[in-house]
């Protein structure tokens, strides 16, 4: 991480009438980094954003962006940051041009709406009426006016969400483009696969508490989880194949499939396919896996329920 | 471009994309327009007493409804959030989104105004002073639009928050009901409505007497305004979870209100309240003389249905409600006509159901009785009579609907003084104010003050029978004046009324379809003339 955060958030506190939303959180952000705010819903991660964008004025806490107080001077932080959020909320007959002109005008430096249209792929709706456009469309929208005062921070919210695959695949590559032009990224997404793909690092907030935060290779590294073998053969198998291989556990047998997790994946797998070997078996297909981020995700959120912090 | 005039221009051109906006900002004001000008379809000067009504709904609706069902309806789909992660300022915003609804306001006004002239209105006579009370009344709108916005967590409850100003504001509040028709406690409410002094500002920059002379109602609107922008701000929210109930900042609500209160108070101490015409539950200027001797108890409070002449049971036939023809009544001494079956009580024809009668007022009285027994000439009648018989204190009070009088010392917007100036120019060469018959003669002149009051002719009607008195006076002499009204009072369906379809020349529309109606309107009219010919009345 740069030594110079972009971001960076320490002890930040939000309560709304009896419940804590968000209690104690600290994080930071290095210039030119993706980074990833995951969370169940009302984990707190929304507040948190709202908070360090200024939408929310937070009760407690530091929040430095771009090297500003941003609760102090919450309108000079606004002249460097874009954000999208996770629904556009436009006016029905208001077009591309004009929301990008009006919101340009916002702001001491803008870019041209054509720029901006060109640029997000638009310049062909750029005249119609916002009720009229796809949500592709909206969502590119919304990244053209996070984008009109050309921020060295972006936040966006849910950014995929409610998207097709095609929309969603276009948007995971104006994400990575983005980082590539220098810019620093904060998403919060409910989608781990898109997390773990397009985030340098990642932070797990539940109940208002930051519960694990690194990059995500890094905590599935970290994760208690056991890499897990799934085995398919030419033949049906049976437990008798697996008797006394050190290590194996969690076995089930399906016909001629068998799944299996072990700590010690590579002698266990050796030994397995050693005696499917001596029996005559080929193996059709062998796959492993090493945990993923949803599985660190369910672990150290459980793990918060076990505990039973607030 | 800067960020005001970018949300000027935008909130302008959605504005103009809208067809429900522009259903309720253009053509609804033209509706209404339209229906004043059919309501009040037999004035001189079409819609020129009416354009403060006219415009202050224009600017009601536009800024009550209009401005506050855009501002919460973006809020609730979350425009407004978004506005808020850009660096510009609140009072940027509101800025914009003001100066947008009032030209759409001015727009929807001149709309009228235009049309109103087209229709053979004059041109206003203070145009710049016209455009500075529309201002002003829009000013105080807007204000009271963004505390609705403000206090309106949804779309609903921005209408259900407008309608419960909006319809006070319209029917006792001075807006389309004019105040000298509403009671005593209305009027003072109405001191409180800002609905008033709009109407009253915009009525003096259109009708001549200028904003100068209405300072008060344009500092009311200045101080409404003011406090309702001020707590609109102090309490602006920008994102549809902030429920109103829950802000911190509700307590601002007191602000806009205590404008008012202010106001209203401040009208009630300077005695403003005073120059509009009470509807007195009491006697008014038709003040009760102690001398007046009624031949029964003085009734306690007058009331506007209760008998003026008390006489013995009357003898005649109740008249037909027919025009009749006319009759030679009382130059020679006719007897009356025979009343072979008394009835138990004055017999007046009701009205057929949907004439042109005073709204909500009860006809003044009924008819007196048609002919008494004891004289068979007018010229026969005596002082003795007159205040055995008459009642003055129950008769309705000049300030009302029913029989208007103005003050001697009120004075008629310029486009009804020449009507009024009109109207004393012909009155002398006036073929039926000619006739030979004194009585008839006094009648044809006392129906160019009934038809105007029937036809309900706000603001001229109660000048007409200033101008009909002096003439009659200079026509007939003292003392025959005074039983010939009393005869006309005890007989008001006797005679020709075929004067009524010969008012063009005088300036007036002709013929009323309710002679009934009119005929008693001539009766009060003419025990009103007595009054004060014999000084029954008390005139200040």
């Amino acid at each position: 991480m740069s030594p110079e955060p972009l971001v960076r958030v320490h002890d930040l506190r939000k309560r709304y009438d009896s419940v804590d939303a968000v209690c104690g959180v600290s994080f930071e952000i290095g210039a030119g980094e993706i980074f990833g705010l995951l969370g169940p819903n009302g984990a707190g991660k929304t507040t948190t954003v709202e908070c360090i964008i200024g939408l929310r004025e937070a009760d407690a806490g530091d929040i430095h962006v771009c090297g500003i107080d941003a609760r102090q001077q919450p309108r000079d932080v606004k002249q460097r940051i874009g954000a999208a959020l996770q629904t556009t909320a436009l006016q029905d007959k208001i077009t591309p041009r004009e929301a990008l002109a009006l919101f340009g005008s916002f702001y001491a430096r803008s870019a041209t709406p054509s720029q901006l249209l060109d640029r997000f792929a638009i310049a062909d709706k750029a005249d119609a009426p916002f009720d009229s456009l796809s949500g592709g469309q909206r969502q590119r929208l919304a990244l053209a006016l996070a984008f009109v005062n050309n921020p060295e921070l972006v936040f966006l919210d849910e950014p995929t969400a409610g998207l097709d695959p095609q929309s969603r695949h276009e948007l995971h590559d104006e994400i990575r483009r983005m980082k590539q032009d220098g810019h620093t990224v904060l998403l919060t997404t409910h989608y781990l696969e898109e997390a773990e793909t397009l985030c340098d690092r990642v932070a797990i907030i539940d109940r208002g508490r930051i519960v694990a935060c690194g990059a995500p290779h890094d905590l599935t590294a970290r994760a208690k989880a056991r890499p897990t073998c799934t085995l398919w053969t030419s033949q049906p198998l049976t437990n008798e194949l697996f008797a006394g291989i050190g290590g194996v556990e969690d076995l089930s047998i399906d016909g001629a499939t068998a799944r299996f997790s072990s700590r010690r994946i590579n002698a266990a797998v050796g030994e397995v396919l050693k005696r499917l070997d001596d029996r005559g078996i080929e193996v059709a297909e062998l796959r492993v896996q090493r945990a993923s981020l949803e599985r660190v995700f369910l672990d150290v959120t459980s793990a918060a329920d076990a505990s039973g912090q607030p | 471009m800067t960020a005001f005039v970018q949300h000027f221009i935008v909130s302008l051109k959605l504005h103009l994309r809208n067809r429900m906006a522009l259903v309720y900002g253009f053509i609804f004001p033209t509706i209404f327009l339209v229906a004043f000008w059919v309501l009040y379809r037999f004035e001189q000067v079409p819609l020129v007493r009416h354009m403060g009504e006219l415009l202050t709904v224009t600017a009601l609706g536009g800024a009550c409804f209009g401005l506050p069902t855009t501002m919460v309806s973006e809020r609730e789909r979350g425009v407004w959030r978004r506005y808020r992660l850009a660096p510009v300022a609140t009072a940027t915003l509101v800025a914009g989104t003001i100066a947008a609804r009032f030209v759409l306001l001015l727009a929807a006004a001149i709309v009228q105004l235009a049309l109103a002239m087209a229709l053979g209105m004059p041109w206003p006579a203070h145009p710049l002073e016209l455009f500075v009370a529309f201002t002003l009344v829009s000013f105080a709108f807007i204000g009271l639009g963004l505390v609705i916005a403000m206090m309106a967590d949804t779309v609903p409850a921005v209408q259900a928050l407008g309608q419960c100003i909006f319809l006070p504001m319209l029917i006792i509040g001075g807006v389309a009901v004019p105040l000298a028709t509403l009671p005593e406690w209305a009027q003072r409410l109405s001191s409180f409505f800002p609905g008033r002094y709009a109407v009253e500002a915009i009525h003096a920059s259109v009708m001549g007497s200028g904003l100068t002379a209405t300072r008060f109602a344009a500092a009311a609107l200045i101080l409404i305004g003011g406090a309702g922008l001020l707590a609109s701000v102090m309490m602006f929210r920008w994102d549809a979870q902030q429920r109103f109930a829950a802000m911190r900042s509700r307590s601002w609500i007191a602000v806009a209100l205590a404008a008012w209160i202010a106001v209203g108070l401040s009208a009630e101490s300077t005695g403003r309240r005073a120059r509009v015409p009470a509807q007195p539950a009491s006697t008014g200027t038709a003040t009760p003389p102690p001398q007046t001797a009624a031949a029964e108890p003085r009734p306690a409070p007058p009331v506007p249905d209760a008998p003026i002449v008390t006489t013995t049971p009357p003898a005649s036939p109740a008249p037909a409600p027919v025009r009749e023809p006319a009759r030679t009544e009382s130059t020679s001494p006719k007897p009356a006509p025979p009343t072979p079956v008394p009835l138990p009580q004055p017999a007046t024809p009701a009205p057929p159901a949907g004439t042109a009668t005073a709204p909500s007022v009860p006809p003044p009285a009924p008819p007196p009785p048609a002919g008494d027994t004891k004289h068979a000439s007018w010229r026969d009648v005596t002082m003795a009579d007159i205040d055995r018989d008459l009642i003055f204190t129950r008769l309705p009070p000049d300030e009302g609907v029913v029989t208007p009088i103005a003050r001697l010392d009120e004075e008629p917007d310029p486009p009804i003084a020449a009507q009024l100036d009109k109207l004393s120019g012909a009155l002398p060469s006036w073929a039926p104010g000619k006739v030979k018959d004194p009585v008839q003669r006094v009648r044809n002149l006392l129906y160019v003050a009934a038809v105007p009051d029937v036809f309900q002719m706000t603001d001229l009607e109660k000048f007409i029978p200033l101008v009909v008195y002096d003439h009659i006076q200079t026509e007939i002499p003292r003392d025959d004046l005074i039983k010939i009204l009393y005869w006309i009072a005890l007989h008001p369906f006797e005679g020709d009324d075929s004067a009524v379809d010969q008012l063009r020349p005088l300036g007036l529309n002709s013929g009323p379809a309710d002679m009934e109606t009119t005929r008693d309107r001539l009766s009060v009219y003419a025990v009103k003339l007595l009054g004060r010919i014999t000084g029954k009345i008390k005139i200040e």
